[in-house]
């Protein structure tokens, strides 16, 4: 098995065409060993979403490979690469993107079902994770009834349905208050420490000080790479202004 | 297997959450495939009518009529019994042509002399009462209940009185009014509805007034499919017969319906175009929805044959039980729309294979045709995409906004909105057009100068068949006002949905709530317009392949006051949703467009 969850070399995204055409992700080289955390900040528009959507095959590059767990992504057909995603990424949105008209335990239990698991192993998997994420006793609501704290919590659970090789979070605290934002920082606190390889872009410096490593981004391009310390000794709530 | 939960669990889930866009889709579907699954299988249900009428009364292959009476006319049919293909018979006897009336209408009756006792040939089955006996007669069941009379009321025939003392029905005769075969001496036949006696009372009524008389004789042959090779066989008789078979029978008792089919079929055909147009409307209206679940479905692994699967599949199941809903409607309903009178057993009318078929083809072109497009942006667009959807943004027009600028505010937001979605606009004009369509063809059914059954044409008896071709008519016109109402309401929503960011921005620069609502019912108003003027000539040009030469047509300021209805209906049924649209809050559009 590859040390290296994520890699891409001489990734290059272009949006538009002639004077409008715009080089969102420009020349990026990255590799994210595995059970790394990964942080990415920068300023509106400066390439991290679309970066994150490269990385998990959302969007194909203009220019440029992307590896994960040892495999080339960025030359796979629509349907592999939606069978890569279901099996090796977790995504994580700012604005959640539950199904609407499903539960909570039928949103977690969905990746697993597109896998091919039976219902019985998505059930008991889904049951497990939303057990962890404290959302036990919402299982059977429909996202419209659950605070955005608790929709995001369930989109955790969603994103690691599946064991995936990476979880991609899009600004996972964007939409959050402070009390939600403190709850996904324990998260994805628990997830860096269970080894889970994470890629989060996020505007927010809390949610980045949770991280390994810090990448800065500005105009598609990296500007800075950081490797932090990785422990918060005044804990999740120093980071927020609040103490624990 | 897990793909299979999931797309029955996304299927059920959305049905739940939309259930009025279900319960539309289901009742279009049904409506469309019961018009024509009845249309299609109207033949066949009335050939089934006849044969099970046929089984039932031990009905003849062949019935020799003659226009005469008398001794040589009885020895000659008689004649008829003693050929080789013949394994029984019933007759010669003896068929009088009289008047008949009842308190409240008169009608020509055609009297045939039978036996106490039924024979092995042409044994009516009595429906009601009992079979003839002396001094009282036995009406067939058609013309009794047109008549409006039953057991024990009395019935005057030539000027005798006589109880009814049992109706039935026979499979030798035609349908009521058909019962006289032929006329006196050959000749010419009225409507005419049907009566036994026994012979001996037969007799005396054909000489108490001198009335006229033909003779007929029932025959079973050994090979009942050989009737034509029977005829051919004997044309050299004495005197001149005329035979007539028991498919010929069969199809004479097509002629009533002969109207019926064209109207179900061609009403289940625009029933179709407006469920297709109602529904395209509907998920167009939810296209944006869709391709976010598609994108986030993508997002977590969907392949796009999943996706399409998924958004398919609830159509589908949808058009699948509408078309069930719609066939049982159907086979319910085809006893009393292929036997419009009553002179035959008719619990044996089903639906045909091949209606039932077509039906179902139907209903899945409806579901294909109505969510091609959504499935296909849904499966074309690029996962990100689909995650941040927004409603289409409609073609620049820059010849539109400075032609546009010179209206009225009700009449600019119209015309602008209209523009926003040309072929929304068609489909709403073809709709009313459609609407117009049927309602010409009400009218032209209604003006229709018809002989009613009654004595000498008397319209006391009405003509069975103009009205049953009236009552599927009106029905069918019903049904697709009905779809039509449905689909201007989900025009005027859909279209209010997808503008309310402009109407919002409208209303923040001055416009009045009253205006947007104008503006909404306009764009409504724009494309019915033409689609009302181009309802009349295609509503007339449509009658005229199947109307009768003869057939009157409605004044024009019938048609064109159809048509202006049609418009005012519209404007007020685009009211309401136009009014609730019109009053959401700017500040909340706005900022929700925004967010």
């Amino acid at each position: 098995m590859s040390s290296v969850a994520v890699r891409a070399c001489g990734l290059v995204k272009t949006h538009g065409q002639g004077q409008s055409r715009v080089r969102a992700v420009d020349e990026v080289d990255l590799v994210v060993p595995r059970g790394q955390t990964l942080a990415v900040m920068g300023p509106s528009g400066c390439g991290k979403s679309t970066l994150l959507h490269l990385l998990g095959g959302l969007e194909r590059p203009t220019d440029g490979e992307v590896w994960l767990a040892g495999r080339r992504i960025d030359t796979l057909g629509e349907r592999a690469l939606a069978r890569m995603r279901r099996r090796s990424v977790g995504f994580v949105f700012q604005a959640f993107h539950l199904v609407e008209e499903l539960s909570a335990a039928e949103n977690v239990e969905l990746p697993a079902l597109l896998a091919g698991h039976s219902l019985r192993q998505a059930r008991r998997r889904a049951s497990l994770l939303l057990e962890r994420f404290g959302l036990a006793d919402r299982a059977r609501h429909l996202p419209s009834q659950l605070s955005g704290g608790q929709r995001q919590r369930v989109a955790v659970a969603r994103a690691l349905a599946n064991d995936p090789t990476v979880v991609l979070a899009d600004e996972p605290t964007g939409n959050l208050d402070t009390a939600a934002t403190l709850d996904m920082l324990r998260i994805f606190e628990g997830l860096r420490s269970a080894g889970q390889t994470l890629v989060i872009v996020t505007h927010d410096e809390r949610v980045a000080a949770t991280a390994d490593r810090l990448v800065s981004m500005r105009d598609g391009m990296f500007v800075d790479d950081t490797r932090l310390a990785g422990s918060h000794p005044r804990g999740l709530g120093g980071l927020i202004g609040l103490e624990d | 297997m897990g793909s299979n939960v999931l797309v029955a669990r996304l299927v059920m889930a959305d049905i739940r959450r939309h259930r009025v866009q279900a319960v539309v889709l289901l009742l279009a579907v049904a409506a469309a495939t019961a018009t024509m699954a009845l249309g299609l299988s109207l033949r066949g249900a009335s050939g089934a009518l006849y044969e099970q009428t046929r089984a039932a009364t031990a009905g003849p292959d062949v019935v020799a009529l003659s226009g005469d009476a008398g001794p040589a006319v009885t020895s000659a049919l008689a004649s008829l019994a003693d050929a080789p293909e013949v394994v029984a018979h019933h007759g010669p006897y003896r068929i009088v042509y009289a008047d008949l009336t009842t308190r409240d209408a008169a009608s020509s009756v055609v009297v045939h002399g039978f036996a106490e006792t039924p024979g092995t040939v042409n044994r009516p089955l009595v429906t009601s009462g009992r079979w003839v006996r002396p001094g009282g007669t036995v009406l067939e069941r058609g013309f009794a209940a047109a008549l409006g009379v039953g057991v024990g009321d009395r019935v005057t025939i030539a000027g005798r009185s006589y109880p009814v003392v049992g109706t039935a029905v026979t499979a030798a005769t035609s349908v009521y009014p058909g019962a006289a075969q032929i006329g006196p001496y050959g000749g010419p036949v009225d409507y005419s509805g049907l009566a036994w006696m026994t012979r001996s009372d037969a007799r005396a009524l054909a000489s108490s007034q001198d009335l006229p008389v033909t003779t007929a004789l029932d025959l079973k042959l050994r090979d009942p499919a050989a009737t034509d090779a029977f005829r051919d066989a004997h044309p050299d008789l004495a005197i001149r017969i005329t035979f007539h078979s028991w498919q010929f029978r069969a199809e004479q008792d097509t002629v009533i319906l002969r109207n019926s089919r064209p109207i179900l079929v061609v009403g289940s055909w625009l029933l179709c175009f407006l469920a297709i147009t109602g529904v395209a409307a509907l998920a167009a209206g939810r296209a944006v929805e869709q391709t976010r679940r598609a994108g986030l479905l993508k997002a977590v692994g969907a392949t796009p044959g999943l996706i399409a699967a998924a958004l398919f599949a609830e159509y589908l199941a949808l058009a699948l039980a509408g078309d069930a809903l719609g066939l049982v409607i159907a086979r319910l309903a085809v006893p009393a729309v292929a036997a419009p009178t009553a002179s035959r057993i008719s619990d044996a009318a089903g639906l045909t294979g091949a209606a039932v078929a077509t039906a179902t083809a139907l209903a899945v072109a409806v579901a294909v045709l109505s969510t091609l497009r959504p499935t296909l942006r849904a499966m074309r667009t690029a996962t990100v995409t689909a995650l941040t959807a927004t409603a289409h943004r409609p073609r620049h027009r820059p010849w539109l906004t400075p032609l546009s600028a010179l209206l009225p505010t009700p009449l600019l937001l119209g015309l602008r909105l209209t523009a926003r979605r040309p072929g929304r606009a068609v489909l709403q004009a073809c709709s009313t057009a459609t609407t117009v369509i049927a309602i010409v063809a009400l009218l032209t059914a209604h003006v229709q100068r018809e002989r009613g059954y009654g004595l000498d044409g008397s319209s006391v008896l009405p003509n069975l068949r103009g009205e049953h071709d009236r009552r599927l008519i009106l029905a069918v016109t019903i049904l697709l006002i009905a779809l039509a109402v449905v689909n201007t309401i989900t025009f005027t929503w859909t279209t209010a949905m997808e503008a309310r960011t402009n109407t919002a921005v409208a209303r923040a620069l001055g416009a009045t709530p009253g205006q947007v609502s104008a503006g909404l019912s306009t764009a409504q108003l724009l494309p019915s317009l033409p689609g009302a003027i181009a309802g009349v000539p295609l509503g007339v040009g449509l009658l005229s392949f199947f109307a009768a030469r003869n057939a009157a047509a409605p004044p024009p300021s019938l048609l064109l006051g159809a048509a202006l209805a049609t418009l005012l209906a519209t404007a007020a049924l685009t009211a309401l949703p136009a009014y609730l649209a019109s009053r959401r809050s700017v500040a909340r559009t706005l900022s929700a467009e925004t967010a």
